[in-house]
């Protein structure tokens, strides 16, 4: 009998000891809604989420009810990342390679962009990304600036922007890129090799008519490099509440996923944001706020829904502290800020 | 009610948050809302910071919402109507969408408002909302466990009544599949390798881990599809696929070994216990269980697990 007809045994004989045989297993007690509910928002602490899935595993009436219960839940796709699959594993060093490769080339160090103020909670890119590559040690590049607990920090994680003479192997133990950044870098490192690609064709037929227009697709593909690797800072923001108890992170720029704790599953937060977002702040577990380009403030109270908070002009934001969900001061690309002690109500520019 | 206090700072600043006082709700009665939560997270009384961290990640807006609506705060409860009403009509939909559940969705909308009187107290389903989770994935939560209980029952029901000589029908047993076997011919030692072979495979399913218990549940026994299970679990639908395969291909393995050294069978007699159980397509089948719908099965033909049987 080949294999897959001993497979076609084992199904039928797993639908009876599965139907009938789970619920014949010594039982904890049943868990009640809310830890169901809990459980599947990612709430419950490690130790209780696992005794959850132990519970649920042998019992055939919450197996049923979660069943049941995950029919209700509207269909947001889990995207599985490309990295794990087996065969596209060896892609990944040879991505973050070119990745680094080609923005090293096509980007200007820019030591002028805006640091945060002693008082911001937040870290730009070029924070954690040092300015100077070959004066910064690695381990120091890696590390991000000394934060209060009760700080929110956003991590920007440009890895790929890093020293282009520091050994692999430190580069991982520095800082481990997740799947996501690995995926939005190779991205973006494909953008940029288009780009170059296209200017370099449109520069061929007047490359030898002036020179100043063979500089041309140099200037622009430049220009769309610094922008391109703006959007990875955007791409892989993250905002971490005190303590750790809560983590937020700006997808794309305007998607906003929310995980409860270090090692909790990342799930879509409600967010309606038609400009790009670029910096949060977090002053708790449930209370988070990000702002974005042209004027776009919003804060959620329950870490899931977020509401857009009025804002008087329609500046580029870049940057915000909070202590609560009223209060927040933030600030725009040119250097000023305003407050907020009644959740976006009003507004005090200068402080 | 736990033995300590909510300290009163603590309890303001979190009704702020809360913003509960769009609903009326006095300080008091959410701290003592709070109270009642934490009371349920922690068996002692807890260090400040401790009891501050679990506070403050709680639902806190949902949660003065239900306090507001459990007190029978008008506004409140016509937010609630406006916003979550909607929402558990398709969450009952979607458990059944020949209506069935249109009804367990009315009667929890009931208990929600709190017909109840006991002793001239008002009672609520909202009192026990703790703001673990937010108020919608709670109320979906109650309305399955609701669905579920009563097919449970009806299924109990209608058991009870076939025993009592209610119907005239014989029996439901699961068809042997020593019979089944080679047209209806009964084969040696079929009945005794059946029993084998569940036995096997349920040793073989204790020894996986519990999330490779719940995956092959879920479909196997449950009759969710790979997308389905993939939302359950948080995984994409090929790793469910994958994972499905491998647990299965386990499976296999184990029962094989066990037949070949607890068992003493020769090859000839391990490959019998298989055939004795290949066509058996099984009787006791978790979609009636649940008043599934049983195209559910032709819908999930399409998407077999990598190297499933059809």
């Amino acid at each position: 009998m080949p294999d897959h007809d001993r497979d076609r045994s084992v199904e039928n004989v797993l639908r009876h000891v599965l139907s009938d045989g789970a619920s014949s297993q010594k039982q904890s007690i049943c868990p009640d809604a809310e830890t169901i509910a809990a459980w599947h928002e990612g709430a419950l602490g490690t130790a209780d989420a696992t005794a959850m899935e132990r519970h649920v595993a042998d019992c055939s009436r919450c197996r049923a009810l979660m069943a049941a219960f995950i029919q209700t839940t509207p269909a947001t796709p889990v995207v599985e990342s490309i990295w794990r699959r087996w065969h596209l594993g060896w892609a990944v060093p040879l991505a973050t390679a070119a990745t680094a490769a080609a923005l090293w080339i096509a980007v200007p160090r820019n030591t002028s962009l805006p640091t945060p103020s002693g008082e911001s909670r937040t870290v730009s890119v070029d924070a954690v990304a040092p300015a100077a590559p070959a004066a910064t040690p690695p381990s120091a590049a890696a590390a991000p600036p000394a934060l209060t607990q009760t700080e929110s920090l956003q991590v920007a994680r440009a890895f790929a922007i890093r020293e282009k003479s520091e050994p692999a192997s430190e580069q991982e133990s520095a800082s481990k890129p997740s799947e996501d950044q690995r995926a939005a870098a190779t991205a973006l490192s494909a953008r940029i090799e288009a780009d170059k690609r296209e200017d370099a064709n449109s520069a061929r037929p007047q490359g030898a008519a002036a020179p100043e227009a063979a500089v041309a697709p140099r200037v622009a593909t430049v220009t769309r490099a610094a922008t391109l690797r703006e959007e990875i800072a955007i791409a892989l923001t993250e905002i971490v509440a005190p303590g750790g108890t809560a983590r937020w992170r700006i997808v794309g720029g305007r998607r906003i996923e929310r995980a409860p704790g270090p090692g909790g599953e990342w799930a879509s937060a409600l967010i309606d944001a038609p400009d790009p977002l670029t910096a949060g702040a977090a002053p708790s577990a449930t209370v988070c706020w990000i702002v974005g380009r042209r004027g776009a403030v919003y804060v959620t109270a329950d870490g899931m829904r977020f509401v857009r908070v009025p804002f008087p002009e329609m500046s580029d934001l870049v940057s915000v502290t909070a202590t609560d969900v009223q209060r927040a001061t933030v600030s725009s690309a040119d250097g000023r800020s305003w407050t907020t002690v009644d959740q976006g109500r009003t507004w005090s520019a200068g402080q | 009610m736990p033995s300590w206090r909510l300290p009163g700072a603590l309890a303001a600043r979190l009704h702020e948050t809360a913003r509960a006082d769009r609903w009326d709700v006095p300080v008091a009665s959410f701290a003592a809302v709070l109270e009642r939560s934490a009371g349920r997270a922690f068996a002692t009384s807890p260090d400040s910071r401790e009891l501050e961290r679990h506070l403050t990640s709680l639902h806190l807006e949902d949660l003065a919402l239900a306090c507001a609506c459990a007190s029978g705060h008008e506004g409140a409860w016509e937010h609630f109507v406006r916003e979550y009403r909607p929402l558990l009509y398709r969450a009952a939909d979607a458990i059944d969408p020949r209506g069935g559940s249109r009804e367990l969705a009315d009667s929890l909308y009931g208990e929600l408002f709190g017909v109840v009187e006991r002793a001239g107290e008002r009672r609520s389903l909202f009192q026990y909302f703790h703001g673990r989770s937010s108020l919608s994935t709670w109320l979906r939560a109650v309305l399955a466990q609701r669905h579920v209980d009563r097919v449970r029952t009806t299924r109990r029901f209608e058991s009870l009544t076939a025993e009592d000589g209610g119907s005239k029908e014989p029996p439901q047993h699961d068809p042997d599949p020593s019979l089944v076997q080679a047209g209806g011919v009964r084969q040696p030692h079929a009945e005794r390798y059946v029993e084998v072979m569940r036995r096997a495979v349920s040793a073989a399913v204790a020894r996986l881990t519990p999330k490779d218990r719940l995956r092959l549940g879920y479909y196997y026994a449950d009759d969710l599809t790979l997308a389905q299970i993939g939302r359950a679990l948080k995984e994409h639908e090929a790793t469910v696929s994958r994972n499905l395969a491998r647990a299965r291909r386990d499976i296999r393995r184990d029962v094989e070994r066990q037949l070949r050294d607890q068992e003493h069978m020769s090859p000839g007699q391990i490959q019998e216990c298989f055939a004795a159980v290949v066509d058996d397509v099984g009787a006791l089948d978790v979609t009636d269980l649940l008043g599934k719908r049983k195209d559910s099965r032709d819908e999930r033909s399409k998407e077999r697990p990598e190297g499933a049987s059809a």
